[in-house]
């Protein structure tokens, strides 16, 4: 799992049917030298958030529930903004 | 999965059985400054295709194990086109 900063989302009419309806995100890992990664998202994770991205192609496939699917990177959390915890 | 720029094809008379009316696309993987719009890519990979891309086309990659998922039997294949980009919305930094 690596954090991660959503930079935009992509369309594409020809995919893998398992991508029908789905989310897909750039994500940009914010540890130096990591590509950029397209990832599936079913949480809703805007543009400029900072989330949390899994490599776990099981958990993708679930969610697009379909164990045929090339999908490997997933949304699996949106990271509080700064000061969002009440002191 | 990563972004990937085709630019070119490989064809194979030899080959694995399992490769089936295959297309190898040669494709340069973005880096993070690929993003910003500089042509500066990863080293050439090959990507298994089955969708059709072509030439300056821009494709979603899916790599490592996920890559041979679609495929019913055991593929030599660690990278695959998962998807024809249409339209990328990336808006710059504020």
């Amino acid at each position: 799992m690596r954090t991660a900063v959503i930079r935009g989302h992509v369309t594409a009419t020809v995919k893998h049917p398992s991508f029908h309806g789905a989310r897909l995100l750039v994500a940009v890992p914010e540890s130096d030298d990591v590509s950029p990664q397209i990832v599936l998202d079913n949480l809703g994770a805007a543009i400029g958030q900072r989330v949390i991205i899994s490599s776990d192609g099981a958990e993708a496939r679930q969610m697009v529930k379909n164990e045929s699917s090339p999908a490997r990177w997933s949304v699996t959390g949106i990271i509080d903004p700064e000061g969002a915890l009440a002191v | 999965m990563k972004l990937g720029t085709i630019i070119g094809r490989v064809t194979l008379s030899v080959r694995h059985p399992a490769y089936r009316g295959e297309r190898l696309m040669l494709t340069l993987p973005w880096r993070r400054e690929t993003l910003c719009g500089e042509q500066n890519f990863d080293p050439s990979i090959v990507v298994y295709d089955q969708l059709g891309a072509d030439a300056d086309q821009t494709i979603v990659i899916s790599e490592g194990r996920e890559a041979a998922c679609p495929f019913p039997e055991p593929t030599p294949v660690d990278a695959y086109c998962a998807a024809l980009v249409d339209e990328m919305f990336i808006p710059s930094k504020p």
